[in-house]
This record gives C-alpha cells, sequence and structure tokens, in this order.
C-alpha cells in the first residue's frame, strides 16, 4: 500500500485485491483455531470418566443393557463452557493484536450443539425404549450415521464445520471433513469398539467393564485427533510468524 | 432533426460516481481492515498499511469527518490505545466502492473483448 491517491489510470483490479488481501490477513490474524481445537479434545478426555462412572450396565444372558447418563450430566455444560471459552480466547488474543472479533458465532455454536444434544438425548430416552426403532432389528447404516451425528463427537464436527465456514478457514474444513468422516463413518463412537484380548488385562474381564471399555477407545481415539489437530494448527501458527 | 448517437452519456460512466474521500488507496484499506474485523487499533493499521502515524492519522481525520469512521482513544493500563470502528456510513460507502470497481472492471474486460478481433 502506499499514500498515493488513486489516479484514473489505476487498475480497479488491482484495488479490489489489495482490499481482499488486508480483509484476508485481518482473518487470518482473528484465528485461533488451535486454541478451538485444544478446548475441545480437553472435552472430549474429560468425557471419558464420567461416561465410565455414570454408565449403568445390566448383564443378563442374552446380552448386555447400558444407559450412558454420563453424556447427558456431562456433554451440555461442557459444551456451553467450553465454546465460552474459546470465545472468550479469541476476544483477548484478537485484542492484543489490535482487532476486534465476532465471538456471537461461537456463542451461538455452543448453545445450540447443547440444546441439540439434551433435545435427543432426552427424547431418546423417554421414546425409544417403547417403541425400539425398526422393532428392535438391525439398524441401518443411515440410522447409525445420525445416531452419530447428534452425538457430541458429532456435534462438535458440525461446530466444527461452522467455524471453518465463519472463518472462511480452509485448512480447518479440510480437518473438519477427515474428523467428520473419521466419526461419522468409521469410528463406532456410540455403539463400542471392543478392544483386542491382548490389550485386555484380567481385571478387565467382567463383561460390564469391557463394555464401558469399548465406548472409550472411540472417545479416545476422537481426543487424540483434536488434540493432533490442536497442535498442529499451532505449530502452522508458529511457523508463519 | 437530432442524429442518433452510439456516444455513451459521461454520466452513466462508473467512474464518475466514484467519492473522492473513499476511492483512494489507503483510505480503502483503512476501511477494508475496520469492516473486517469490526474494531482496529491504530499500531495495527499502520503496521498493515505500512504508513507513518502522522499519514495515517491524515487519512483517519479525512473518514472521520466524511463521518465514515469512529475513532476512540482510551487506555489500557498506562499505554494509549486508538480503536477505530466503521460506522454504518462507512459500511454503505465500502460497499459502494466496491460495487463500482467491480461495474469497472465489468466494462473494461467488455471494452477490450469488443476490440479484440
Amino acid at each position: 500500500m502506499t499514500t498515493d491517491s488513486v489516479s484514473a489510470g489505476d487498475d480497479p483490479r488491482r484495488l479490489l485485491s489489495d482490499m481482499r488481501i488486508l480483509a484476508g490477513r485481518v482473518r487470518r490474524d482473528q484465528r485461533l483455531t488451535w486454541v478451538a481445537l485444544l478446548v475441545l479434545a480437553a472435552a472430549t478426555f474429560l468425557a471419558i470418566p464420567f461416561d465410565w462412572l455414570f454408565m449403568t450396565v445390566r448383564c443378563e444372558a442374552d446380552g448386555c443393557m447400558f444407559a450412558r447418563r454420563g453424556l447427558l450430566y456431562y456433554w451440555p455444560p461442557a459444551l456451553l463452557l467450553g465454546y465460552a471459552a474459546i470465545a472468550v480466547s479469541y476476544v483477548r488474543a484478537a485484542r492484543a493484536q489490535g482487532l476486534g472479533a465476532r465471538v456471537l458465532p461461537y456463542a451461538i455454536t455452543g448453545a445450540v450443539t447443547a440444546g441439540v444434544l439434551t433435545t435427543a438425548y432426552v427424547a431418546a430416552a423417554l421414546y425409544l425404549p417403547s417403541h425400539p426403532p425398526f422393532g428392535g432389528g438391525p439398524s441401518p447404516f443411515w440410522w447409525i450415521v445420525l445416531d452419530r451425528l447428534i452425538a457430541p463427537w458429532g456435534l462438535i464436527g458440525l461446530a466444527l464445520l461452522v467455524l471453518a465456514r465463519l472463518e472462511r478457514n480452509v485448512p480447518l474444513l479440510l480437518f473438519t471433513l477427515g474428523y467428520l468422516a473419521l466419526v461419522l463413518l468409521v469410528l463406532p463412537t456410540t455403539e463400542g469398539a471392543v478392544p483386542p484380548d491382548w490389550a485386555l488385562l484380567s481385571f478387565m474381564s467382567a463383561a460390564d467393564t469391557q463394555l464401558r471399555l469399548s465406548m472409550t477407545t472411540p472417545q479416545l481415539i476422537t481426543g487424540t485427533v483434536l488434540l493432533a489437530g490442536g497442535i498442529g494448527f499451532s505449530v502452522a501458527r508458529r511457523r508463519r510468524r | 432533426m437530432t442524429a442518433a448517437t452510439d456516444t455513451p452519456d459521461p454520466s452513466d460512466h462508473p467512474a464518475t460516481g466514484l467519492d473522492e474521500v473513499v476511492h483512494q488507496r489507503v483510505r480503502l484499506g483503512i476501511l477494508a481492515i475496520a469492516h473486517e474485523a469490526r474494531r482496529v487499533e491504530f499500531g495495527y493499521l499502520r503496521i498493515q498499511l505500512d504508513l507513518t502515524a502522522g499519514n495515517l492519522s491524515k487519512h483517519l481525520s479525512v473518514l472521520e469527518t466524511a463521518g465514515l469512521i469512529d475513532i476512540e482513544k482510551g487506555y489500557e493500563g498506562k499505554r494509549g490505545r486508538t480503536w477505530i470502528t466503521l460506522t454504518p456510513a462507512g459500511n454503505t460507502a465500502l460497499a459502494e466502492e466496491i460495487r463500482r470497481l467491480k461495474v469497472l472492471i465489468a466494462r473494461v474486460e467488455t471494452t477490450t473483448e469488443d476490440k479484440c478481433p
């Protein structure tokens, strides 16, 4: 940029391009993607003991029934607090750089995800026991994907998509698409993944313990992916500076 | 009797309506940054636009006089800080300038295509 006035011969393309570059720099300086991912990773790891402690398991001869009450107790406040923490971090970091920040979208995202999660879980707890879906038979894949989508880990992915759109953040968009593919299509976040025998110690042999462990593994993987993403974005930001 | 002519009316040209206050490289930069950031500090503008404090102050003064920005001075601890916010008129002026620049580009491209064999 120079201080010269725009002359009649100045290229309007150049002016528009300069404006886009400046706006892009502001958006990049306002971003704190790594903090958002680290907060969500921390929330995911903290959820594991809640899930373990508040899960009720009833095993009979033909199998085990379980209810994950911990998800309902933990995740709605955790999402609200998490997004509030992200919003505060964005404001502080932007202010330190001499910029304002758009934080309302983060607060709205936190409130909406917490609301959707609570509504879905309460509705499922009230309705599904008396009306088992698909006559109690095997669920189709779309139902499983939907179930995973309204679980906390799916909602985190949706919230990250909103964040990527608001920030026009292509790297975050790519990360989020990968993350969503993992939690929706690969990881059995809501059904559990039984660990291999070699990973099980003798005190883990009880059926209810194995069920709890099967729910823990996907959460550990999800938290690790978010943590790795947070570290990756933090390293990229430092390198850019 | 008047003869029909293809010569366009000069008042229709998009460059004619350009606002002299806004249509200036640095001032456009200030408006673009303030629009994106919602609120921007003097120091950030100075670094991004690569200006001296005095030069930036002059441009800010022009924009403030035109009612396109608000300037708020305050302190953080012992350090003085000056924050710049776009006014609704500033937002409108920026949007209008961008629109006119796009029209100019479209007009230039059309003229170039017409001249090409």
